[in-house]
């Protein structure tokens, strides 16, 4: 399954949570032209250093759907970080 | 199971494996087999999908309060990034074992295969780390 819903949190000074929730396929579709330019230098950036552009692209795509339940949360006194993907 | 099984017996047979790697690989899915055949009953322990690890600290010397690590990586991404190991070009992990070798750490990588990573993953499951000290309390388990 593809990543939906990815949050990226922090806490600020006065100690609240600031969250902002991101939906991905939306915003996945409005940068898809620079997505397309991205996947087409990485393409070109295969051929250029000889490695399989098959296995390039396969090897993303199962990293970006296994993505789904990764959270990472690190809290030092009155900061926070979080970022989760669901 | 016998697909992933012909799979391994076609790699040995196109050279890409050592006769030894595909044993192994065969005892993996052999255990595989043995720990999801009796999962179809309902007391069956389901297996871990995430790695957990958790630091919590107490509060500095600094007075900045107190730390706390919440990482939870499915075990299905650390997978895919051991395949992603595979793309790197064999003249760059040549030089990097010629900086390694430099620093002083004879590791040789090119000797590192992605079943190697595969089977180590496959085992992590097991893996449990707890240490608790005055200041600090670690766990990495799976879940």
């Amino acid at each position: 399954m593809i990543p939906q819903l990815v949050t990226v949190g922090w806490r600020r000074r006065d100690g609240r949570w600031f969250r902002l929730y991101i939906p991905v396929l939306p915003v996945v579709l409005v940068l898809s032209p620079l997505l397309l330019l991205a996947v087409l230098g990485g393409l070109i950036a295969c051929v250029i250093f000889k490695v399989s552009m098959v296995g390039a692209l396969s090897g993303v795509g199962r990293l970006v759907w296994a993505l789904p339940g990764t959270r990472f949360e690190i809290a030092e006194g009155r900061m926070g970080v979080l970022v989760s993907v669901r | 199971m016998n697909e992933q099984r012909r799979q391994v017996l076609e790699m040995l047979a196109a050279g890409k494996i050592t006769a030894e790697e595909a044993e192994r690989l065969i005892d993996a899915l052999g255990r595989d087999q043995l720990q999801t055949s009796p999962g179809t009953g309902s007391g069956a322990k389901s297996r871990p999908r995430y790695l957990r690890v958790m630091v919590v600290a107490d509060e500095d010397p600094a007075g900045e309060g107190s730390s706390r690590i919440n990482v939870r990586v499915p075990l299905q991404l650390l997978r895919a990034g051991v395949r992603l190991t595979s793309l790197v070009p064999p003249q760059a992990l040549s030089r990097a074992n010629a900086e390694l070798h430099r620093s002083g750490v004879n590791i040789d990588l090119t000797q590192l295969k992605p079943q190697h990573l595969d089977e180590l993953i496959e085992h992590l499951d097991e893996l449990t780390v707890d240490i608790d000290s005055a200041e600090a309390k670690v766990q990495v388990f799976c879940e």
